[in-house]
């Protein structure tokens, strides 16, 4: 070694080389040294061939500032330098296996895909912070305050199918709602849609609301899952809105809001656990909801209402997927899960108990709607159409509940418990 | 009666050290070694309070590092620095349209230099370019005295050498190498127009002195405590970032003795 300021050394191996011309470190030499350092591993040597005499100069002073350690200089042949930098300790770890490429899906390129090509991590650190999956983080970065770090307990497997659904089926509320064929009704009729429509905006708050107490708590490796609750809570925001202006087309008064869905729906907007919430919310919440459009959809008196419901409940029908899916994936990893879960419902039901039945205004709309008025007969039917959904929600959710991996006694149990306010 | 808190000075050179230091107190009180820091505004008064035992140590500049050996007949104790004080080096930088191309090219020429109290942007390059046979009575000196008192901490001055160097002020100046290289990383350097000529053989730069009565357990404590700062940890590792090191590192004194003759050649002490 003849040259530069390093001591002197036998020659080195060198596990890359790079060319950088006659380029100062001032005039975009790093731009080449940088990435070949990050390709090795601390300990590795890069060997940097040059004919800048300004390098010669300066190399040793940039290695010692980025911790770096110059091994010094050997003449090459033709009368350039060839350099040599061990790679220090510090610094961004060089990058492992490369990952799969980027597939493709029927209907374009998916988060489906991208989620293959980049799998989750079982844990995730939280000093990782914002870095997407897959990034090369610099270690010493700060810690981030999130607290859902374990797959299981966040992701789904199914997760990122159900995100690139609802990205798929987002609509618009001021356009694909046949508005023009809202009907006149007669007062009663419209005076229980408004009721209904009030009923199910105040209970789509609360969908909106409760999951994103838990959205910032959700480490970014497992991001897909917040997509899908950004989708759910645009979702929330359609349907509130659409009910809203359901509820105001024909200027009739809004209905009223109760005491028992107030304190219900106050319930949900305390948890703490994203678990619980999960379950308490989407599946025996929104879960119930199904059944609740599909009686609106089935009795809607006019085109605009029923498609408004139905719509609405396409959207929830994904939201009741996600959760299932999440619980029945977290109750597989997690035994003790079962309890917890059957906990918050019995300590909810706890709170609820002198809440009576079904809210008597919502009770009163369903029973109208379903009557198509108020003439005695027909309410008489409308009463039993009104009771024969009660007993469709118990057993929709009794079989949802054995989907997400209750026994038969259990579900049974725990349907029975749910809250009156069906949300 | 428990023990006095250690009480370390430093040059509040500029705003950051608040920061630095009131981590600095926190991380060394989380090891077991309770301390707390005195600012003062310059480094002639902190080497003053610290040989009169106000303080307990200090976090000290070359120069003032130098001086408090010489002062206290070398009885202070030296107990760490910075991985990025050893083997200091500082640089002859040219404008490429100056036809400077050797040291004895400078002679006749402006050479823009920084503060009176800069060891690496005045002291020492002009004692080794006398080393080297530069008359620096046949070279203009262009001095920016900027912050004196703060012995260079600022940059300042380098940054003013190098922009009288981008103005065609001076044909050539002395600098640092740690804001060449930085500046030159962060793109502030016209390579087209500026290039390194010559560059200095190494000194080492800052130092923590303590008075010559700091028992030896007390001593131990903080150099325990100071080498626990880890770069990869996110606590320690804005502090670091603004202090300028990716490791503490033990004392070691050769590094200064080109800069004690210096101050003897130059009449500096």
């Amino acid at each position: 070694m003849s040259r530069g300021t390093g001591e002197r050394r036998a020659p080195t191996a060198a596990a890359i080389a790079i060319d950088g011309g006659d380029l100062p470190i001032g005039g975009g030499l790093l731009a080449l040294v940088r990435p070949a350092l990050g390709l090795i591993e601390p300990g590795g040597v890069l060997a940097l061939l040059s004919s800048s005499r300004a390098v010669r100069e300066d190399l040793a002073a940039w290695c010692r500032v980025e911790g770096h350690e110059y091994l010094g200089a050997d003449p090459t042949a033709d009368g350039r330098d060839r350099h040599l930098i061990e790679r220090g300790s510090l610094g961004v770890p060089s990058p492992g296996e490369p990952p799969r490429p980027l597939g493709r899906s029927k209907g374009g390129v998916t988060a489906a895909d991208l989620l293959a090509a980049v799998p989750m991590p079982e844990r995730a650190d939280p000093a990782t912070g914002f870095a997407p999956r897959g990034a090369r983080v610099e270690p010493g970065g700060p810690p981030y305050p999130f607290s859902l770090l374990e797959r299981d307990r966040v992701a789904p497997p199914d997760v990122a199918q159900l995100y690139d659904q609802a990205v798929a089926a987002q609509w618009d509320a001021a356009r694909d709602i046949p508005w023009d064929k809202v009907k006149e009704l007669p007062p009663a009729l419209e005076q229980a849609i408004a009721q209904i429509m009030t009923f199910l905006a105040e209970n789509e708050l609360s969908a909106l609301y409760v999951p994103s107490r838990f959205l910032f708590r959700i480490h970014p490796a497992y991001v897909e899952t917040a997509m899908f609750l950004a989708t759910q809570l645009a979702d929330e925001a359609r349907h509130i809105d659409v009910f809203l202006k359901r509820a105001h087309a024909r200027g009739g008064p809004m209905g009223i809001s109760t005491a028992t869905t107030s304190r219900s729906l106050l319930s949900l907007l305390e948890l703490e656990d994203f678990a619980e919430a999960t379950f308490l919310l989407s599946v025996l919440g929104e879960g119930t909801f199904l059944d609740l459009l599909r009686f609106v959809e089935r009795h809607a008196p006019d085109e605009a209402t029923a498609e408004i419901v139905r719509r609405a409940r396409a959207d929830e029908s994904r939201h009741v997927h996600f959760g299932v899916a999440h619980i029945r994936h977290a109750l597989s990893s997690d035994a003790a899960l079962y309890d917890r879960l059957e906990g918050a419902v019995r300590r909810r039901a706890a709170t609820l108990h002198h809440a009576g039945g079904v809210p008597a205004p919502i009770q009163d709309a369903l029973t109208v709607l379903a009557a198509r008025g108020t003439d005695p007969p027909g309410i008489a039917r409308g009463h039993e159409e009104f009771r024969r959904l009660l007993d469709e929600m118990h057993g929709s959710r009794v079989k949802r509940l054995q989907s997400a991996g209750f026994t038969a006694e259990q579900a049974d149990a725990i349907s029975g418990l749910h809250t009156p306010n069906f949300m | 009666m428990a023990e006095p808190v250690l009480l370390v000075g430093a040059v509040a050179y500029d705003p950051k050290v608040v920061t630095i230091w009131e981590g600095i107190r926190d991380h060394f009180q989380e090891h077991g070694c309770p301390m707390d820091f005195a600012l003062f505004s310059n480094y002639e008064r902190q080497v003053d309070e610290l040989l009169k035992g106000h303080i307990h140590i200090a976090w000290n500049t070359p120069l003032a590092h130098v001086r408090v050996k010489r002062r206290s007949v070398g009885r202070s104790q030296s107990l760490g620095m910075r991985d990025a004080d050893r083997d200091f080096r500082a640089k002859v930088v040219v404008r490429k349209d100056s036809g400077v191309r050797s040291l004895a090219d400078l002679h006749g020429k402006t050479l823009a230099v920084g503060s009176g109290d800069s060891t690496q942007a005045r002291i020492l390059p002009l004692y080794f370019l006398k080393q080297e046979g530069v008359d620096l009575a046949k070279v203009a000196l262009l001095p920016f005295d900027s912050d004196i008192g703060k012995h260079g901490d600022t940059g300042t001055s380098e940054l003013d050498v190098l922009a009288a160097l981008h103005q065609g002020r001076a044909q050539a100046g002395v600098v640092g190498d740690l804001v060449w290289v930085n500046e030159q990383a962060a793109g502030r350097v016209d390579a087209s127009r500026l290039e390194v000529m010559w560059t200095t053989p190494p000194f080492d730069h800052c130092m923590f002195d303590a008075v010559a009565s700091l028992p030896r357990e007390r001593v131990e404590e903080f150099q325990r405590a100071l080498f626990a700062m880890q770069w990869e940890d996110p606590r320690h590792r804005r502090l670091m970032e603004l202090e300028g090191l990716k490791q503490w590192m033990p004392p070691r004194e050769e590094g200064y003795l080109s800069l004690r003759r210096a101050l003897d050649e130059q009449g500096n002490w």
